[in-house]
């Protein structure tokens, strides 16, 4: 009760004022990270308004509540602009859930225990590239946990996508196409391989000059099945990664142009290689970072977003759009912090985006909602990502000895051309390919993640 | 007096006070509707919706780049492999990219990604684009880009001209988000800011076509205007005095109120490209109203009552007028007998309009009349002669009517038969269609057509005939345009109309991308292009083009979903003998490889060359069916009118040869039949033929005036209503004739010159033919006294009746 001796607005004029003064501490009635630090416990760093969706909107949205075009006035300043006019104009629905105080159920377990262990070791070297106090790669977790500017905030975004030193995406996508129809249907694998930035604090096979290797290959539809891609990215931040792919038919590999990352990956898809994680190029080749504020924010992040249980294989049931299928369903809550940042493609003279935004969650350096917009300043795209732990009332799924985390959906929105790709993490997809987050007993190098590789899983 | 009309006329005076409310209540509830008016061009409500090539058109809108911009950039001294031409095209290019609404994926020029160029290596293959992350600038740079162009078939063929002076800029719109005016007021200020010493920027493409018109429309208010004050001059100079200029004025403009009100309420937007029609509705209102006041000074000159004047007025000119505003009525209804949208809201909006006017020219004309103050100089303007101008016209007239009886006819008729043999043989040459290279809505010489020239001067072209193959089942799978029958299909299409006669300038289709995909990646021998005709090679090659792409980037050659594709053919020019190659030769080329396949049809076809026979196709069937029915409606109107058929043939005639005369000129003049004289021909005989009601009511009038002499009163009949049909004729002309000199748009120029042309060969033969007719059949029905027609009213039995003593100052008219 003792919060209540802070009138209404106060969490929100507390955001504001640290915006303008720029202070990097997150957290607003108490610092939040030696709180995340002792009992992981975000709760007594905000005021209820910040952690209530109820106290927020004053009664109008409780958890349990769906926001629909009839109540979504009362939370538009939560919601990114493309969502909004998704749930105002287009039939989507968000429920509303509690909103998650125990942070450690917003990170892999090892990636949170290395955040801590590593915090304040952190530097920025004179070009921009993340190194340790002792000069080498980043080891493992956020690199700055109360980022001071956009590009630190950009560093916890890029140096390790998925939070894990491996991961492997099952990934289930559908293209819907402006009559609700669906235009195109995928199945594809995604692995991503951290050479450093991981978080046994090691460097993998000794490439320090390699951040990651990250691989796509699609299963189905059989006319697509085989087409693979690979991407090698290099610690520079400012170096262009190696881009690959694959046509099986043709048995030949086909080098991209380093700088053509905006375009889609096959045939329908709306989002970029820009796009994906809101961090899907070097940071150093975009430029401009600006915090431009810190707000609360919507976001699905909590385990009710976790479909195991519910579907066999991890699917969401769909609403809306002309043909009610046109958004997953999913479970927002109020997250009480928000970074906002902006950053422009500078380093992409032919770029058709003008600038990015995102809203970074403080608790776990995850963003919550990401939009881009054309050279014009007219809003173009969404990537709405759907994060949980994975554990729920019906099923506990686990990465070592805690239960996983990770992504479990995303949604991206092209409202230009009013193009939605919806994919899921699914459990499995065609070609026997299962999600996971260790290497185990796997060369997945060998496997995935080289030109050989991609050639063998296209020929596969 | 106990007939009807005068009846009514008598009610409606009676109840004047709810007259006027009720017609304030039906105008303030047009006046309601109003804020709904919309003006607004729709392209493709232009197109006949019932014809083969617009359904193509509208299942696959895509095909035939209506939502594309096309910019060239051609370097005047040189070809375009200098500094600062690519520095142009590369800045030009961003700009575009800032257009509003533009679909940022869908921009190709030789400065973007898109335009790549690709090397077999010994490791695979590798694309880049032509450009890298700026326009070469160092001679080395230059020399590089040139050499990557050379290994870009696809750029060279239809970015860069021929002789490397000239580059296009491509630039798709998203058809949601597209504002035409706004996205070509920007592009055109980029076009205009480009131009320099070296260099000449063109706009095309069907966008920028619509923000031509858009543009010239916007000028159309201010011909409205322009001619709008021209008319009430003129009424103003003819009438001298303010019930004669007020009494129009409101009559037409509540009438317009309730035109407009109507399709507001029908929230049926109004084409702007025909809005010369209600021009001349206005003036058809105003010269109406002038004859109906004039009558009106007439009897109240006798009566000095402005009360019993005007209803007496109503009741003699009530069905003239009906019978004159009814033919106006079916012309206009008639058009909407073709089936082209844009037509049939145009004839809802202008066949009500003159409804209107039958209201507002009849009842309300009257109660104005009878409350407005009476003219001072009401003796002149009835006393007989007039000033010189009048006395001129009267001479001329009688000069006309001489020819038009006695041994002079015999001459006349020689002379008219002649004539009517030699329009009638020249009308029959006319051709459909006027074929404008761009389009034929603006003058040849307009920015728009000239940059549509030079693009087809250096490039391919706009003037394209699209072969449309579309799946049977449009969420195929196997996405059908994937598929080898359908890809070889096309190519087997391709090199049969490439074999022809007269061979399109270039052909395309995805086939052709494909097989350059197999080319490269099969290891970049040429040998290695052709596919091997099975689903799964054909597969692999459409694999290769489209990975790490859009659909979008093929969107030209199939859709979005992969499952629709076109052969895309291009044509030197869409002259008819062009036009009709081309769709003869498609057709033996589809009939040769068969339409209907298993899992496609292909179907001709959309584009340009299409789109344009679609419209001369439906000039075709219906110019004469209108016109038919026409005359058949008139002829059943005018016959019950006058109770007499020989009434309706003899006002028929000088109508149709009206037309017929129209239509040679027209032929001579270079003019082919299209969509413009279609509506003009209708216009023309529902319009033309109350010269012809006016004459024939006065002549039957006349003859018992003049004793049944027919020499007499044909030259009474001229000289009396001869001068208001001259001067009808010539404010209807002083609404229509400035459009052909004001106008930039070459349609709403063309109508004005067809439609002034016609009323003025309408007047001609109205005031020669008909007499003429009159004098040689000599029929009957002239003589009947009662004939519902006839204007005659016995004003001195109504003075003895109801005014007592006043005298008779003036013999009915």
């Amino acid at each position: 009760m003792w919060i209540k001796k802070y009138d209404f607005d106060y969490g929100r004029r507390m955001l504001l004022e640290k915006t303008v003064k720029g202070v990097a501490a997150a957290g607003v009635l108490a610092p939040l990270w030696p709180l995340i630090g002792n009992a992981a416990d975000s709760s007594k760093a905000y005021p209820d308004e910040l952690l209530s969706i109820e106290a927020y909107t004053k009664g109008k949205i409780k958890p349990g509540d769906v926001i629909t075009a009839s109540n979504v006035e009362a939370v538009k300043d939560l919601l990114d602009p493309i969502a909004y006019q998704q749930v105002k104009t287009m039939g989507r629905r968000i429920n509303i859930v509690e909103s998650t105080k125990d942070v450690t159920k917003l990170f892999p377990a090892e990636y949170l225990e290395a955040t801590l262990k590593n915090k304040g070791r952190a530097k920025l070297d004179g070009d921009g590239n993340v190194f340790t106090d002792n000069g080498e790669p980043w080891i493992g977790g956020n690199p700055f946990v109360e980022p001071k500017d956009g590009v630190e905030a950009a560093a916890n975004l890029t140096l390790s996508w998925g939070r894990h030193d491996y991961s492997m995406y099952a990934v289930r996508d559908w293209d819907i196409a402006p009559d609700g129809t669906q235009a195109y249907q995928y199945d594809f694998v995604w692995a991503e391989l951290n050479n450093t930035a991981r978080v046994d604090g090691k460097v993998w096979n000794g490439k320090k000059d390699i951040l990651r290797y990250q691989s796509v290959w699609f299963t189905s539809p059989q006319d697509t099945a085989g087409s693979s891609y690979l991407n090698t990215w290099y610690y520079d931040q400012r170096k262009f990664p190696d881009l690959y792919g694959y046509l099986p038919a043709f048995k030949r590999v086909r080098q991209f142009p380093t700088n053509q990352r905006f375009e889609p990956l096959v045939p329908g898809i709306t989002f970029f290689l820009s796009d994906a994680w809101a961090a899907g190029d070097p940071m150093l080749t975009w430029g401009n970072y600006k915090i431009i504020g810190r707000q609360p924010m919507l976001g699905a992040i909590g385990s009710r977003n976790f479909m195991g249980g519910y579907h066999p294989n991890y699917e969401r049931p769909v609403h809306g759009g002309p043909k009610n299928q046109t958004f997953h369903d999913v479970w927002m809550e109020l997250v009480p912090e928000c970074i906002v940042l902006e950053a422009e493609p500078t380093g992409y003279p032919r770029a058709p985006v003008g600038k990015k935004r995102i809203w970074i969650d403080v608790r776990n350096g995850m963003y919550v909602a990401y939009v881009t917009y054309d050279r014009r300043g007219e809003i173009w795209k969404s990537f709405e990502p759907c994060y949980a732990q994975y554990s729920n009332d019906k099923l506990t799924v686990k990465d070592g000895a805690h239960p996983a985390w990770s992504w479990v959906a995303v949604l991206s929105h092209d409202i230009q051309a009013n193009r939605m790709t919806r994919f899921v993490q699914a459990k499995e997809v065609t070609g026997g390919y299962k999600s996971g987050y260790s290497v185990g007993k796997d060369d997945v190098y060998n496997k995935y993640l080289t030109n050989q590789a991609i050639a063998r899983l296209g020929s596969a | 007096m106990e007939s009807f009309r005068f009846r009514l006329a008598a009610l409606v005076m009676r109840h004047r006070g709810f007259t006027t409310l009720l017609f304030a209540l039906v105008t303030a509830f047009f006046a309601v509707g109003l804020r709904n008016v919309e003006l607004k061009t729709i392209f493709s409500d232009l197109l006949p919706k019932d014809d083969p090539f617009v359904q193509v058109y509208k299942d696959h809108p895509n095909f035939g780049n209506p939502l594309t911009f096309t910019l060239m950039i051609q370097r005047k001294d040189g070809d375009i492999y200098n500094p600062e031409t690519l520095a142009k095209v590369w800045k030009l290019t961003r700009d575009v990219d800032l257009a509003p609404g533009v679909d940022h994926d869908q921009i190709l020029s030789i400065a973007t990604e898109k335009a790549r160029y690709a090397e077999a290596t010994p490791y695979g293959i590798d694309v880049r684009p032509l450009m890298e992350d700026h326009a070469p600038t160092t001679p080395e740079e230059i020399a590089e880009f040139r050499a990557r162009v050379d290994k870009a078939p696809g750029a060279r063929n239809f970015l860069i001209s021929g002789d490397g002076t000239a580059t296009l800029i491509n630039a798709t719109f998203i058809e949601r988000l597209l504002d035409y005016g706004e996205a070509f007021n920007y592009m055109q200020k980029l076009v205009e800011a480009a131009r320099d010493e070296h260099h000449d920027v063109h706009l095309a493409g069907q966008p920028a076509l619509t923000g031509w018109v858009y543009r010239y429309e916007s000028q159309m208010f201010v011909i409205f205007a322009v001619t709008l004050a021209a008319l009430v001059i003129t009424l103003a100079l003819y009438m001298r005095n303010v019930v004669g200029v007020v009494t129009p004025i409101v009559t037409s403009a509540v009438a317009a109120i309730w035109g407009f009100g109507f399709v507001g309420w029908l929230k049926s937007p109004i084409e702007p490209l025909l809005m010369i029609v209600p021009l001349l509705l206005i003036a058809r209102s105003f010269s109406h109203c002038v004859q109906f006041t004039e009558r009106y000074y007439e009897i109240y000159a006798h009566l000095r009552d402005r009360e019993k004047a005007a209803e007496i007025t109503m009741g003699v000119m009530m069905v003239p007028s009906v019978l004159g505003i009814f033919t106006d009525i079916v012309g206009i209804f008639l058009i909407a007998i073709a089936p082209i949208p844009a037509m049939e809201r145009f004839a809802l909006f202008c066949g009500f309009w003159a409804i209107w006017l039958i209201p507002t020219g009849t009842f309300l004309i009257s109660l104005l009349l009878s409350v407005l103050p009476p003219p001072k100089n009401i003796d002149k303007l009835v006393g007989h002669g007039g000033g010189g101008v009048h006395r001129k016209f009267s001479q001329l007239l009688r000069g006309v009517a001489a020819t038009t009886y006695g041994r002079p006819a015999r001459v006349t008729t020689l002379i008219v038969a002649v004539g009517s043999v030699a329009a009638i043989y020249t009308a029959l040459q006319i051709k459909i269609g006027n074929p404008v290279e761009g389009s034929n809505l603006l003058w040849p010489e307009s920015e728009y057509n000239e940059g549509v020239a030079q693009i087809n001067r250096n490039f391919p072209g706009v003037n394209t005939l699209e072969i449309v193959f579309e799946a049977k089942d449009q969420k195929s799978p196997s996405r059908v345009t994937r598929q080898a029958d359908t890809v070889l299909t096309m190519q087997a299409l391709q090199a049969e109309i490439e074999r022809s006669p007269q061979p399109p300038r270039a052909t395309l289709s995805f086939g052709d991308y494909l097989m350059e995909a197999n080319r490269l990646f099969s290891g970049g021998n040429p040998k290695w292009a052709p596919l091997d005709p099975t689903d799964a090679a054909v597969n692999a090659a459409a694999g290769a083009v489209m990975v790490g792409s859009s659909p979008k980037a093929f969107s030209n050659v199939i859709d979005f979903e992969q499952q629709n594709g076109t052969v895309s053919l291009w044509f030197k020019d869409n002259r008819q003998e062009t036009v009709d190659a081309a769709l003869a030769e498609a057709r033996r080329a589809i009939d040769k490889v068969g339409a209907d396949h298993k899992a496609f049809l292909i179907r001709l076809g959309t584009g340009t060359i299409a789109l344009q026979q679609a419209v001369n196709n439906v000039v075709d069937r219906y110019h004469w069916l209108i016109i038919g029915c026409l005359n058949l409606v008139i002829l059943i109107g005018c016959s019950l009118a006058y109770r007499s058929l020989v009434a309706g043939l003899i006002l028929l005639l000088p109508v149709n040869l009206s037309n017929v005369v129209l239509l040679s000129t027209m032929h001579l003049m270079g003019i082919g039949l299209d969509v413009n004289s279609m509506l003009v021909a209708a216009i023309g005989i529902g319009v033309g033929i109350d010269y012809g009601i006016y004459l024939l009511s006065r002549i039957c009038e006349e003859y018992h005036g003049q004793d049944h002499d027919w020499g007499r009163t044909l030259t009474a009949a001229l000289t009396t209503t001869g001068k208001a049909i001259m001067f009808t004729a010539s404010i209807m002309m002083i609404g229509i004739l400035p459009w052909y000199f004001l106008s930039d748009l070459k349609f709403m120029a063309d109508m004005g010159l067809l439609l002034t042309l016609i009323m003025l060969i309408n007047m001609i033969l109205a005031l020669v033919v008909l007499p003429l007719i009159v004098w040689l059949l000599k029929p009957s029905f002239v003589g009947r006294k009662d004939l519902l027609v006839g204007e005659s009213v016995d004003l001195s039995a109504i003075v003895a009746e109801d005014l007592g003593s006043k005298p008779m100052q003036s013999a009915p008219a």
